[in-house]
């Protein structure tokens, strides 16, 4: 078996509203997988359903080999979760918060108590450790749950929307922490941040409406989406002569500008050639070929209206 | 079996040591006060109650109201607390553990408490006021607790697990449990009430709890129709808990 993790055709109904509707994936061992998606789009549906908290409504799903519907003792057993809000026990010390989570786990104290050590030396937080969480700051508290998640070494992490509410530090604090954990065990992440996807993840899924829309590396979706031909020119004048005139080309699908630069986005590559003939004699100050970001790919596929 | 229950008993006594004076002031100050005002205060006018003076009449069944109160309180807000405020329901869901190690490890920490608290009340009866009993009937008084703070644990539990809005547990307490305990003759006797309805108050789980535990101070063996009763509403409402808990778990 070479797949941490298998979904077989999920689908999960809400009072006849489908959340998910049979989706099928598959993620290698030791790779980190992001699930991209607006809010709504499925994503903590299907974590929830992989870490057993919700059942599908139809499908089954596997995890290292355990079927979620038959085997949730096994799938928890080998499963780290750190769930979207930070759901520390705040009458608990951060090491006691580790304890509980160990002695849930039917881990021997001579075994949770070094372990634990060297996880609250990897997060930053041994000097805190008998500190109750509510005087933590939000990316301490963030990191406290990825210990807690690591506690019995897991070897599927999901992490669901892990930096949500962190400010950069913080952020990219969990993301060297999570960078430390690829290749050691499969990490399942959801995320609205494309940055994020970009710098942590080997393979990506943007999903909507509980459907696949594409999956890839980041490199590939964005060759994939570079098709769109944008072109950004810069003028030395203000350009204004030139934005009734870019429009009315016939091989110009649309034309934004933002003072005396122009987004101009081609019908195709071959338009490429008469945009330039066009634009012969012009006062140019730059012209460059504006490549996808990740977001970019993701709006095109999503959509830019804001989700309720 | 059931390590899981037992770590989630193990963290509530945890957090319960680290305020145990406070929680015992709080606890022991209600009881305390109703002895004081009923069991002095009326001296004079109640002095016995069929041949028990009228103190002593009182004290079991008040032991008895901390405990089961106890057991209730810590269940549901409890419950409620992990369920809906800290989610930490859902940390231990995403562990090996079982619903039911949940269910079950709340329960007695409900019981537990109850006992705790009970037994604090009962000493500092016994220290500041002339109320004495035989030791020879404790054990058939504190099997009696035992299992009226189990059922008032299962039903904090069942509380905690379906109410999402905290004032609805503060309101089932003042309808519904409050009201229980107090028609089941904790200040009076029984014989008080019309004889019409007198059998149906005999068939109260609070009056089991409360009937039971006098008796069983102060004769050393609680009446076979109470203990069934206590026995049987004890099973009802723990698989009524462990059911409406695996319920709520599977939404």
């Amino acid at each position: 078996m070479t797949h941490a993790i298998a979904l077989n055709e999920i689908t999960k109904t809400y009072d006849g509203f489908k959340a998910v509707d049979r989706f099928s994936l598959k993620v290698a061992r030791g790779t980190v997988f992001g699930l991209l998606g607006p809010n709504g789009a499925g994503k903590t549906t299907l974590i929830k359903i992989l870490t057993t908290l919700m059942r599908p409504t139809l499908g089954d799903a596997f995890v290292e080999g355990f079927s979620i519907l038959t085997a949730g003792k096994e799938v928890r057993r080998v499963i780290g979760v750190v769930p979207q809000e930070n759901n520390l026990d705040r009458y608990l010390t951060a090491r006691e918060n580790l304890i509980l989570h160990g002695r849930l786990h039917g881990m021997r104290a001579s075994a949770y108590n070094p372990r634990i050590d060297e996880l609250l030396e990897m997060t930053g937080l041994a000097s805190r450790q008998h500190d109750f969480p509510d005087t933590f700051s939000g990316g301490m508290q963030r990191r406290l749950v990825v210990a807690r998640a690591l506690v019995h070494e897991p070897r599927v992490l999901f992490l669901d929307e892990p930096t949500t509410g962190l400010d950069p530090q913080s952020r990219r604090a969990l993301w060297e922490h999570i960078r430390g954990l690829r290749h050691s065990m499969t990490v399942f992440l959801t995320t609205h941040y494309m940055d994020e996807a970009d710098a942590l993840c080997d393979r990506i899924m943007i999903m909507d409406h509980g459907e696949s829309l594409a999956d890839g590396t980041a490199t590939e979706l964005k060759d994939a989406f570079s098709r769109a031909h944008v072109l950004q020119v810069e003028f030395r004048d203000d350009g204004a002569g030139y934005a009734e005139k870019l429009a009315g080309l016939p091989f110009v699908r649309s034309v934004e500008r933002n003072g005396a630069t122009f987004h101009i986005t081609l019908t195709g590559e071959e338009a490429i050639k008469p945009l330039m003939d066009s634009l012969a004699g012009a006062d140019i100050r730059k012209i460059c070929l504006k490549e996808p970001t990740l977001e970019d790919v993701f709006i095109s596929l999503t959509g830019a209206k804001v989700r309720e | 079996m059931f390590r899981g229950a037992l770590s989630i008993w193990g963290r509530d006594m945890l957090v319960l040591r680290r305020s145990i004076f406070s929680e015992l002031i709080a606890v022991v100050a209600y009881p305390l006060t109703l002895y004081l005002a009923f069991g002095f205060g009326l001296k004079g006018y109640i002095s016995e109650v069929n041949g028990v003076p009228y103190p002593l009449f009182i004290a079991p069944g008040l032991i008895s109201m901390t405990a089961v109160n106890a057991a209730f309180d810590e269940s549901s807000w409890s419950m409620w607390f992990h369920r809906k405020v800290q989610r930490t329901i859902e940390e231990y869901r995403v562990t090996p553990v079982t619903v039911y190690d949940i269910v079950i490890g709340k329960i007695f920490s409900g019981f537990s408490q109850g006992a705790i608290k009970g037994a604090v009340v009962f000493l500092v009866i016994l220290f500041l006021t002339p109320f004495r009993i035989d030791y020879g009937h404790l054990p058939a008084y504190v099997l009696c607790l035992a299992i009226s703070s189990m059922t008032f644990s299962c039903l904090g539990t069942i509380c905690g697990t379906v109410i999402d809005k905290p004032e609805n547990i503060g309101r089932v307490q003042s309808v519904v449990i409050v009201p229980l305990i107090f028609m089941a003759g904790i200040f009076f006797p029984l014989s008080s009430y019309p004889a019409s309805i007198l059998p149906l108050i005999r068939l109260l789980p609070t009056t089991a709890v409360f009937e039971g535990a006098r008796d069983a101070l102060l004769s050393g063996s609680i009446p076979p129709q109470y203990f069934i009763n206590l026995v049987v509403t004890a099973a009802l409402c723990f698989a009524l808990a462990v059911y409406t808990f695996n319920r709520k778990m599977a939404e």
